[in-house]
């Protein structure tokens, strides 16, 4: 393989549990999973529902809402892809869909010193380089 | 209170510590388990246990001739030198064998400099593994620029923040102290004093988190040697009695993506610790408090209850973590200045606390010491006592 001047993002590889979460990305949509009998979402994907032991999980589409509910400024980087993109703002949101269903992902289109814990939150879907989208979150809109 | 045999520490040792020092991972476990022998008056023929962070314990015995082994335990992705503790004080205490060597063994991980260059994935295949591609749970991290632990670090240290309205001067004062003692500790590597102003000046590495607030990373091979008391009471050494032990996992190893990054597994371990011993809180007279990052040296303080829920940065604010403070914590300095020797410094600084052996930095009586590891998904928790 050859090795472009420009370094490659760390792609994710999906596998047969996270499938559904890639393919949604791709399609702008935030899916995550959810076990259709106790109706309780699960992140990240298992193959079994750790509330009532059921097999039976699927991804299901999720409105994209969320809280901040911590932030860190990353000025470090520890991946070429990064070097530089510091520094950016890694957070661990709150989804909309049931409490503590917890997401890790970047704050975007927010000055530092607006971020607030609690603060709402919507998906929006970035492109970082031509071979990666990722769902990152904003400052809800409405 | 201790369940079953009672067990007691009867040597502790170090390799030597430093960085990149070239030594092996044998070479690390034969100098801090000589160390441990040396210190405990014991012969390697005495062990007959062996437990293990960083090592293959089977392939220890054999190399240091251990046989046979009635008990070895090794683990990876564990609350650091606790998971070696506790699995053996639970095998003395059970009565498997007599005496374990705990041991961890660490190697100076790559830097960020050499991560961020690409140069790390040339001598570590896991790293390499780790830019290739993000597979398994690194698929929710890595593309989004996360998955380094000052990362989570400074997650959690932000929600401290805003949660409890915890400060940076409160995190820089803990530093303060830790550098302090440091200082008069022979065997620490940042010995000079720090002021507010040098530490609020040091970078940001995971902003609120500083390159201060982070354990240094190190070659380092330490050595606790667990026995029981009857066995402790023919040796030479001071005798320090285990009198309680807690271990916990509340999660995976997801810290990212915890549920309440300002309590974690700490709370658990301590509630575990305190319902084993009729000890309280303000019976112990030193803590050894895991520091991997400042924040979690302000978790154990209020998980144990030596301050309110939140209150660790006005209670360490206020001096009382301080040598000569109402509880001195991290009297060597902990792991920002001993450097990363992952949770064995701990035990063994109470260790020489309750023997009486720290020189300038003794707590003058100290009989009850508490020691803890880890923080997030996994933790540990111990309390010792002067026999």
């Amino acid at each position: 393989m050859s090795t472009p001047d420009a370094p490659r993002p760390p792609m994710p590889v999906p596998n047969e549990l996270t499938q559904f979460f890639w393919d949604g990305v791709a399609r702008h949509e935030l899916m995550i999973q959810r076990c259709q009998t106790c109706g309780h979402y699960i992140h990240y994907p298992k193959t079994i529902c750790r509330f009532c032991q059921s097999r039976d999980l699927a991804g299901e589409r999720v409105s994209g809402r969320a809280t901040l509910y911590t932030w860190t400024i990353a000025t470090q980087p520890f991946h070429p892809f990064f070097v530089d993109r510091v520094p950016y703002t890694i957070a661990t949101v709150e989804l909309a869909e049931q409490p503590r269903l917890m997401f890790l992902s970047q704050i975007v289109d927010c000055p530092e010193e607006d971020l607030s814990a609690g603060m709402p939150l919507e998906v929006v879907f970035e492109e970082l380089s031509p071979e990666l989208t990722l769902p990152f979150f904003r400052p809800a809109r409405g | 209170m201790a369940i079953g045999t009672r067990v007691a520490i009867a040597g502790v040792g170090y390799s030597t510590v430093g960085r990149n020092t070239g030594l092996s991972s044998e070479e690390l476990t034969i100098q801090a388990t000589n160390a441990a022998l040396e210190d405990s008056g014991l012969t390697v023929h005495d062990i007959d246990g062996i437990t293990s962070v960083g090592t293959e314990p089977l392939q220890d015995g054999w190399m240091l001739g251990i046989e046979p082994l009635k008990w070895w335990a090794s683990g990876m992705m564990v609350p650091a030198f606790a998971f070696s503790a506790a699995q053996a004080i639970a095998a003395v205490a059970a009565g498997f064998c007599h005496t374990v060597l705990a041991l961890r063994v660490i190697k100076q991980q790559p830097s960020a400099q050499a991560m961020a260059a690409g140069t790390a994935a040339r001598d570590n295949p896991m790293v390499a593994l780790q830019l290739g591609g993000a597979l398994g749970d690194r698929q929710w991290l890595a593309p989004f620029g996360a998955g380094s632990p000052t990362q989570w670090a400074g997650l959690l240290t932000r929600r401290h923040m805003e949660e409890f309205g915890t400060t940076e001067e409160q995190f820089g004062h803990h530093i303060i102290a830790q550098r302090y003692h440091a200082s008069l500790n022979d065997d620490a590597i940042f010995r000079d004093p720090l002021t507010m102003d040098e530490y609020l000046a040091s970078r940001y590495v995971s902003k609120p988190l500083r390159i201060l607030d982070c354990d240094y990373p190190v070659d380092s091979g330490a050595a606790v040697i667990f026995t029981t008391e009857d066995r402790a009471r023919d040796l030479h050494q001071p005798v320090v009695l285990v009198e309680a032990s807690a271990i916990t996992s509340i999660r995976d190893l997801n810290f990212e993506i915890l549920e309440d990054m300002a309590r974690t597994a700490p709370a658990e371990a301590a509630r575990q610790l305190w319902s084993r011993t009729d000890l309280k809180p303000t019976d112990v007279d030193t803590a050894h408090l895991y520091d991997g990052f400042s924040v979690i040296t302000f978790q154990w303080l209020e998980a144990l209850g030596f301050c309110p829920p939140g209150q660790a940065g006005p209670f360490v604010e206020a001096g009382n973590t301080r040598l000569g403070g109402s509880l001195p914590v991290n009297t060597d300095g902990g792991a920002c200045n001993v450097g990363r020797r992952h949770g064995a410094n701990f035990c063994i600084e109470a260790t020489r606390q309750l023997r009486g052996q720290c020189g300038e930095r003794q707590v003058d009586g100290a009989e009850v010491s508490v020691f803890t590891t880890a923080v997030g998904p996994f933790a540990a928790a111990f309390l010792l006592t002067k026999g």
